[in-house]
């Protein structure tokens, strides 16, 4: 069963990866919306650094992340002057996690906005519609189901994140361990049994999550026939 | 009174028009690619790139020179796309109402002329091409916009929908009183709705006019080979089914002879439609005809469109206010042959099997 | 569309970063001290006010992480090496350096193995070793060293499974994944799924000592505290009952 360690494990992993997911939605659809709308000299640079984090080991990620972080890395030696402290903290943890996730978030959504037709944006306009007015009641809506599946799979990805994780935050128990870390320790030192458990849990909170991304798209999807 | 005087780069070439266009309808025909959709868009405010002077009634739109330009939201232009462009998440009470902002009068007058009630809670998917052109046009009028632009409103729609928009194209005009520009390929929607045409060939104006006048222009001959329909509104009469006919009584008071249609009830309002192109022309009375109607017309002009002959003409018995002339197209050795001329008598004939019911 | 706002801004209802506390003492140790430190954090705990939290792993990884600059106040390293690391990046004072422990090797065999390995070199005739990181693991680094002396190291080269930390070393042999395995004495005395094959006379080992300090940039006086604990007499008798070596003060 469940020690009081293990709970506070997954209260740990479920909050970190909520936090980072709510973090990167606004960013993500920002990015996403640019990405499909507009055509320009920077844009296939800001594709490609954007699939990056995809398509690297995550250890890679963690790596290059690290190297900037750390102490004596280009943003860390500020960060150690200031006396603010993200390497293998907590905040790495998040940061980890919200690199990992960000681009899985912006593809899904980007298809999304390419999906909705281009000319209904100018219509809305034509009816009396701001540029944010006519985004929000209605590329966005249209958008939705695509956003969701992103934003799910955004947060499954951040409940999962291992490998940069391990590199800028470490493995510390009560600080920075979460469920996939927790998972891979126990194994390392022979508990099988509490490496099973975490696993046992970690699958459960992945099907509820998809379960309710289901839900929350076929609720819209019911009225929106394509 | 609608001054336009714009520039737009499109590739491969430029859009350049200048026109001074009245407040009815006018008709924007041409090849495809000559600008047609980009000056609606111009007009809209939906291309940044366009350079000029736009006015409605003295209202400034787009004037570069002294660097005002409206945004699209402030425009208070109605545009109706080419296939609808209906919100696909909103039903149609949501797409009619959504420029409205609490104008309900509006709305409700716009769901009525486009009659509209029965569709409020569907969704566009589930309706057809006409009734998404309805409610599109009943969008654009609920916004209470000062100008309406349509693009080929029909064009998407099969041939028997389309005349079916017509009439409501035409209250829309009438009722509502707001001058509409109007691209289409159709010759006679063109002569039917519009008071001028608009000729553009690769984003130049090639002519301006009235319909008619234009008629002999190859781009309108061109677009004239699809057919020139006399469209009319009508009630059934009675039904004779030993005969085979229905008797149909058209508002300006002439009776015709259509195919049986027991399914419609007498009383019942109808739309017809007769080819240009079905109309027999005689220089005498005739007799001994299978063609169950005969009208008798003066000929009121004759112009040439393409290699025919088309021929408007009054008949005597017509009446009303402005009483719609008969569109008869026949080969110019006819009009030869039987030495045609404005103001004459004649004979029109038309099978029963020749008017279709909409 | 309500609901699914609330959905998704519920959990930052649960905004708070996790559960250790950022004033508790964060000890960062090598991986074989785990049993006795918590002890020792646990009896220091009942007699003083502070909390000690620890980060055990292999010392070069927590190395790598104190210098890269994780937020820990005190290292205990099962070498001296790793301290040296730090002392020369300047997060080590040479002055608060403390040698407290030493340890012995052992080769260690699942407890019902039929493997009869009663010296080093008959470790040839077996097709998996356990060691952990023998490029840098404390453990693995003396191990390696130990067979090179023996001449035995190109021949086992191959066989050899590197583990993350002495620790996990353990449980590869434990769980029988590696057939033998080289660990530490106190390591193999808490496992029940091991037994000792062959203990390697203290002269014929290298040196192994563990290394304590607190780190520079504490500044917790609660960590300098703990670690003059750690080093004290007073915590001599639990180090000893747990298998360690306890080194001469000085």
């Amino acid at each position: 069963m469940l020690t009081a360690a293990d709970l506070a494990v997954v209260a740990f992993t479920l909050r970190i990866a909520a936090l980072g997911t709510v973090l990167i939605i606004g960013p993500g659809i920002a990015v996403a919306l640019a990405l499909a709308r507009y055509r320009g000299p920077g844009k296939s640079i800001l594709e490609t650094l954007l699939s990056l984090p995809l398509v690297l080991p995550p250890t890679a990620v963690g790596m290059l992340l690290l190297s900037v972080l750390a102490r004596r890395g280009l943003l860390g030696r500020w960060l150690d002057a200031a006396g603010i402290q993200v390497v293998f903290t907590w905040k790495a943890v998040l940061l980890a996690t919200m690199v990992m996730a960000f681009p899985l978030l912006v593809r899904s959504a980007r298809t999304a906005f390419e999906e909705v037709d281009p000319r209904l944006d100018g219509l809305a306009r034509t009816l009396g519609c701001g540029p944010t007015a006519a985004f929000f009641r209605v590329t966005l809506p249209l958008a939705w189901r695509g956003i969701v599946g992103g934003t799910v799979l955004a947060f499954a990805r951040a409940l999962g994140e291992f490998g940069a994780t391990v590199m800028i935050a470490g493995n510390i128990p009560g600080r920075t361990q979460t469920l996939a870390l927790a998972i891979f320790q126990a194994s390392q030192v022979g508990r099988d049994d509490r490496a099973t458990t975490l696993a046992g849990v970690t699958v459960l909170i992945a099907f509820m999550t998809l379960w309710t991304a289901e839900w929350l798209t076929r609720r819209r999807n019911r009225r929106v026939a394509t | 009174m609608i001054e336009i005087a714009v520039e737009l780069p499109l590739a491969p070439f430029e859009l350049r028009v200048a026109v001074r266009l009245g407040d009815g309808v006018t008709a924007i025909m041409g090849p495809s690619g000559s600008g047609k959709t980009s000056l609606l868009e111009a007009v809209a405010g939906l291309r940044p790139r366009a350079r000029g002077r736009i006015a409605l009634d003295g209202i400034v739109l787009l004037d570069t020179q002294s660097g005002v330009r409206l945004r699209p939201e402030r425009r208070r232009v109605g545009y109706v796309p080419q296939g609808a462009g209906l919100f696909p998440h909103l039903t149609v009470m949501g797409n009619v109402r959504f420029a409205a902002r609490g104008a309900g009068s509006r709305v409700r007058a716009a769901i009525e002329s486009l009659e509209l009630a029965p569709l409020l809670d569907r969704y566009p998917a589930t309706l057809s091409g006409g009734e998404q052109q309805r409610v599109a046009l009943a969008r654009s009028l609920a916004s209470d916009p000062r100008l309406l632009l349509l693009d080929e409103p029909l064009a998407a729609l099969d041939v028997g929908l389309r005349e079916r928009i017509v009439p409501y194209l035409r209250r829309v005009h009438d009722e509502w009183k707001v001058p509409v520009l109007y691209v289409t390929h159709n010759v006679g929607e063109a002569l039917d709705l519009a008071e001028a045409v608009l000729l553009l060939r690769t984003g130049t104006v090639e002519a301006h006019g009235p319909a008619l006048d234009l008629l002999s222009r190859p781009a309108m001959a061109r677009a004239a080979e699809a057919g020139i329909e006399n469209l009319r509104h009508g009630r059934i009469v009675a039904h004779d089914d030993q005969g085979g006919t229905t008797r149909v009584q058209l508002d300006d008071g002439q009776a015709l002879a259509v195919p049986l249609s027991s399914s419609r009830l007498p009383g019942e309002a109808v739309n017809l439609a007769i080819r240009a192109e079905d109309v027999l022309l005689a220089v005498e009375p005739l007799r001994g005809l299978s063609a169950r109607n005969i009208i008798e017309a003066r000929i009121v002009t004759l112009d040439r469109v393409g290699p025919d002959a088309l021929l408007r003409c009054r008949a005597a018995s017509a009446s009303g206010s402005e009483p719609r002339p008969w569109l008869v197209r026949i080969t110019p050795s006819a009009v030869d042959s039987l030495g045609l001329v404005s103001g004459q008598r004649v004979w029109l004939a038309i099978k029963s099997h020749s008017v279709r019911l909409l | 569309m309500k609901p699914v706002a609330l959905l998704i801004l519920a959990p930052i209802l649960f905004l708070r970063p996790p559960a250790v506390a950022a004033d508790d003492v964060l000890v960062f140790a090598a991986a074989s001290l785990t049993e006795v430190l918590r002890e020792l954090g646990g009896s220091y705990e009942m007699a003083h006010a502070d909390h000690i939290a620890f980060n055990f792993g292999a010392s070069s990884d927590l190395a790598r992480q104190i210098t890269a600059g994780a937020p820990g106040d005190a290292f205990f390293s099962a070498d001296a090496a790793r301290m040296e690391e730090l002392e020369q990046a300047g997060l080590v004072d040479r002055g608060e350096r403390r040698n407290v422990l030493s340890n012995v090797l052992v080769i260690v065999v699942p407890r019902d193995a039929k493997t009869t390995i009663s010296e080093p070199s008959d470790l040839q005739t077996l097709r998996t070793i356990a060691l952990a990181n023998p490029e840098a693991a404390p453990a693995g680094v003396y191990a390696k060293k130990y067979l090179g002396s023996l001449g035995l190291w190109e021949p086992l080269k191959a066989k050899v499974v590197p583990t993350l930390d002495v620790r996990a070393a353990l449980a590869a042999v434990e769980a029988e994944h590696a057939e033998a395995g080289i660990v530490y004495a106190t390591d193999a005395a808490i496992s029940k799924k091991v037994r000792v094959a062959f203990r390697v006379p203290r002269e014929q080992a290298p040196p192994i000592v563990y290394t304590l300090a607190p780190l520079a940039r504490s500044r917790k006086p609660a960590a300098r505290a703990f670690v003059g604990f750690l080093a004290s007499q007073g915590a001599a008798a639990t180090y000893e009952r747990h298998g360690f070596i306890v080194l001469p003060a000085g």
